[in-house]
């Protein structure tokens, strides 16, 4: 079936929201961060409606990774074997640091336009 | 409809493993290989957190859902959506941008029918892989195999031996991943990126966790690996090398004769050399030179036969890719649910 109008929204509007929300939550983390602790991080703060599919995460940190933005890290674990975590890389930071600017500046924008509009309603 | 979806989803990791590994059915092994690496610690992540199985794989996503985010993979960056789904706003993977059509694509001199082998990367890291690093790197291996294995062997009445070879297994599976990423650097053949851990190990004892490992297949067949690869090697690394010198041989020998340097230099009358079909005799001062027509034969011959043995090793590097492939993907077989 094809997607509805809205669906397409949806989907154009996150685009990228969740790489930088990811990017994001690894480098404010202190020390290095797995899979499972982004996920949970990223589901436990998602708004009220929305939910999060943490599989789709780890193909997305294999992408960051290939792009440079991650760095991956074997680190042992007490409770099982290796865990794969992962920290910023220079570059990540970089990205990350435009990219929340760029955000920032279209959400003011956004926000000023659907104000105005609201207030003619 | 998929076949997985006939079922319910059963409330266990190993069932929930099973169906993602349906749903990746045909993706590169490789890649089907870290998906489930992924999502099996994960899962088990969740679960060592007091998360209830059923929520945790609900919370990781649908199969299809999530193998339709590592087939994107390749083709470029896996951009998660908010797509409405059963009343709640879910993030899901979007599709990455298609490929361009073939016919799209800028053409480039590999494309170029048979003689497109001369500029084919593939074609030439198979040539390092087999005609050097490929051989070090396997008889490093088999010394490192060979040693500690005749170690564990006359340990093994002592019990010592256990342990020696606990770590025999363990570094074969790890030499096999290293051996892996040569390959793929070289062969252009994916490889997993990680070593799938040990089914049932993290959660036991000492003994236990030597038990699972010398009872895991996949130990056995990485070391199996280091063993047979080693006269593998030696063979395609012989063919190889005589392939590459002799293509030499013919395009530059000639050459190297019309740049002054006679073919063949010897001080007497009475020999006869043969080059191919024809005989040669030394002239006064005697060198041996080639006959125009023959030296062109020769460069012609030895670039036909360097083109056929790029072409030969490409092939073999494609075969010799994917069995280490096949090897480091090996896993238990998946446990279906019952319908």
């Amino acid at each position: 079936m094809a997607p509805s109008l809205h669906d397409r929204l949806n989907k154009d509007l996150s685009t990228g929201t969740s790489w930088l929300v990811v990017l994001a939550v690894i480098a404010r983390s202190d020390e290095l961060i797995h899979g499972y602790e982004i996920a949970r991080q990223l589901a436990d703060e998602a708004p009220e409606g929305m939910s999060f599919k943490q599989g789709t995460l780890y193909p997305m940190l294999r992408s960051m990774e290939a792009d440079g933005l991650v760095r991956s890290t074997l680190v042992p674990s007490t409770e099982g074997p290796a865990r794969k975590c992962f920290t910023l890389t220079a570059e990540g930071r970089r990205v990350l640091a435009s990219w929340a600017e760029s955000w920032r500046a279209s959400s003011r924008w956004v926000n000023r336009v659907l104000g105005e509009t609201d207030a003619r309603r | 409809m998929h076949d997985a979806d006939q079922v319910p989803s059963p409330p266990s990791i190993e069932g929930y493993l099973a169906r993602l590994e349906v749903a990746l059915h045909g993706a590169d092994p490789a890649l089907a290989h870290d998906a489930l690496i992924d999502a099996e610690e994960h899962l088990q992540a969740a679960v060592r957190r007091g998360v209830p199985v059923d929520q945790a794989i609900a919370s990781f996503g649908d199969v299809d859902e999530i193998a339709a985010a590592y087939r994107n993979l390749p083709s470029g960056a896996v951009l998660p959506t908010v797509e409405r789904d059963r009343g709640g706003v879910t993030a899901a993977p979007a599709h990455a941008p298609p490929p361009p059509a073939p016919g799209t694509r800028a053409p480039r001199l590999s494309d170029v029918p048979i003689v497109g082998i001369w500029f084919d990367g593939r074609a030439w890291g198979a040539l390092l892989y087999f005609g050097g690093v490929g051989f070090i790197v396997a008889t490093a291996c088999f010394v490192w195999a060979v040693t500690l294995g005749g170690l564990a062997v006359g340990l093994l009445p002592t019990l010592l031996g256990l342990p020696v070879l606990v770590l025999l297994l363990g570094s074969a599976r790890a030499l096999c991943l290293m051996e892996g990423a040569v390959v793929q650097g070289l062969l252009g053949v994916r490889m997993p990126r990680r070593v799938q851990p040990v089914h049932g190990a993290a959660d036991v004892g000492f003994w236990q966790r030597i038990w699972c490992w010398l009872k895991d297949v996949r130990s056995w067949l990485s070391l199996a690996y280091l063993y047979a690869n080693f006269p593998v090697s030696v063979a395609l690394f012989s063919i190889t090398l005589t392939l590459a010198v002799l293509s030499a041989a013919m395009v530059f020998g000639p050459l190297l004769q019309a740049a002054g340097l006679p073919f063949v230099s010897i001080s007497s009358d009475d020999v006869t050399v043969r080059y191919f079909w024809t005989e040669l005799k030394p002239t006064a001062d005697g060198t041996i030179r080639l006959p125009m027509s023959l030296a062109l034969s020769s460069v012609g011959l030895g670039l036909a036969l360097a083109t056929a043995t790029l072409w030969l090793v490409r092939g073999l590097g494609w075969v010799y890719g994917h069995v280490v492939q096949a090897i480091q993907v090996a896993r238990p077989q998946a446990i279906l649910p019952h319908r």
